[in-house]
């Protein structure tokens, strides 16, 4: 039997279909929580909660256009909601600022890299330096397998400017990989 | 990855610089949700989800509650058999029992000739019944309810023409019981062929014509071939036809029967009434 595409399912919850719900949330809870987990820069609790709010916003958010494709949408939904954390977070602690992705300091600190070791990648801690537009298309395109289009969809941005982020993010990766510690910051 | 890196336009050379950089962002594994995770996801999110239509939900319920096909025609074909008006019942019933009566005291009129003509008409009221949709305009209704049009005129067929089955066999019993001269086989024969013949021509007609004229012209020509065989006697070549072929009338009727339910249900949506029609 031909499996119904997501695109199908959605347009199917939207009429209160509960079996297209649970198959959109079995097909994309896993993938979701993996990119936020790792947009977050490892915090599984925080990774958890923005993905229910995801999918929240998938039911109760601006109605889905029939024929859109829904790969992008919900990783669009996603990003923005954590980008929204981020700043909110950056404001509520104006005080003391705190890092988050935007503001990714200049070098690790120790516990930074205590948590590294403890995690045993460095790749963590090197994606959570680089800058959040080019960590969000990293992360889109090697863990979540999305097609160049669809990064280019989901932080909607020219595709151009997305094979350059990858380009940039790509080597600044290397870098930081190479010498975690003396890099600077992007 | 090498493909990714290729995709996105970097060149073989940086390609081969990069790929063991991107080969160790899959040294950092997420975690991944338990089954009881995302089960708890979805019993926060269900509530959620927007209240489908009354309509919506009978629908549903009618898909998931569905049992066999048959068990489901069935149920069809009872919920038509209170559609039906009775006009068709009783008139039915008339005419079969005044063929009958022709049939049994009549001495100047050939009793398989009665039988040949009370048949057909049987048919032509049963689908006069059936078609009813197409000639009183609410065929745009019956395309709006959940079963499909061909499915519901399939259904008045098998309750019409069943009910007069059932009639021409009483009359086939009576007919036997009375004058036992023919056996019941070849008695049900005479009015069964071209009962199905003219339900079969006249159902196809109807694709094209309106179903009243369609009818009309069907048992029209029906009763202009009997009339022949009157004319030119049993040894004429028409009424050796229709002695010699019933069988194969009878199966004519039946593939044109077939043929025009599958050609009605591929053209119903050109027999909506139109404006000014």
């Amino acid at each position: 039997m031909q499996q119904e595409t997501d695109e199908q399912l959605m347009a199917a919850m939207q009429v209160g279909d509960r079996l297209a719900l649970g198959r959109l949330v079995e097909r994309h809870h896993s993938p979701l929580i993996g990119y936020l987990y790792r947009l977050t820069g490892g915090d599984r609790p925080l990774a958890e909660d923005l993905a229910q709010e995801t999918f929240v916003r998938l039911l109760r958010g601006s109605p889905y256009q029939a024929g859109r494709p829904f790969k992008p949408w919900l990783y669009a939904i996603a990003t923005n909601l954590a980008r929204d954390h981020f700043k909110a977070a950056a404001t509520r602690r104006s005080v003391a600022p705190v890092e988050t992705p935007d503001t990714i300091d200049a070098a690790p600190g120790p516990e930074d890299l205590a948590l590294a070791a403890e995690q045993g990648s460095e790749v963590a801690l090197a994606l959570r330096r680089l800058g959040p537009e080019y960590r969000a298309a990293l992360l889109l395109r090697f863990y979540g397998d999305l097609s160049l289009l669809e990064i280019a969809a989901t932080l909607e941005v020219p595709l151009g400017t997305v094979k350059s982020r990858l380009s940039v993010g790509c080597r600044r990766l290397r870098e930081l990989l190479a010498s975690p510690e003396r890099s600077a910051p992007c | 990855m090498r493909d990714l890196l290729a995709d996105q336009g970097e060149a073989p050379a940086e390609i081969a610089a990069l790929a063991p950089t991107l080969a160790r962002l899959t040294s950092w594994v997420a975690p991944t949700p338990t089954a009881a995770d995302t089960a708890r996801l979805l019993a926060r999110l269900e509530p959620l989800l927007p209240a489908p239509s009354p309509v919506r939900q009978a629908l549903r319920a009618q898909r998931v509650n569905r049992r066999s096909e048959p068990a489901a025609f069935l149920t069809t074909a009872l919920a038509q058999v209170e559609l039906v008006r009775p006009a068709f019942w009783l008139t039915s019933a008339a005419f079969t029992g005044l063929g009958l009566l022709i049939a049994l005291f009549s001495v100047h009129i050939n009793q398989v000739l009665v039988l040949r003509a009370v048949g057909p008409l049987l048919a032509v009221l049963a689908l006069s019944d059936v078609l009813r949709g197409l000639r009183l305009r609410v065929l745009e209704l019956e395309l709006s309810c959940p079963l499909s049009p061909a499915r519901l005129i399939l259904a008045r067929l098998v309750v019409a023409l069943g009910y007069d089955l059932g009639l021409g066999i009483l009359m086939s019993l009576a007919l036997g019981v009375s004058a036992a001269q023919t056996p019941l086989p070849a008695l049900v024969l005479h009015w069964l062929a071209p009962l199905l013949l003219v339900a079969g021509v006249a159902l196809l007609l109807s694709v094209r014509l309106r179903p009243d004229l369609a009818l009309t012209l069907t048992y029209s020509g029906w009763l202009t071939l009997l009339a022949l065989t009157v004319g030119e006697g049993q040894a004429g070549p028409v009424s050796r036809l229709l002695t010699t072929g019933e069988v194969a009338l009878a199966l004519l009727g039946l593939i044109l029967l077939t043929g025009a339910l599958l050609r009605l249900r591929a053209q119903l949506p050109a027999l909506l009434p139109r404006a000014g029609a």
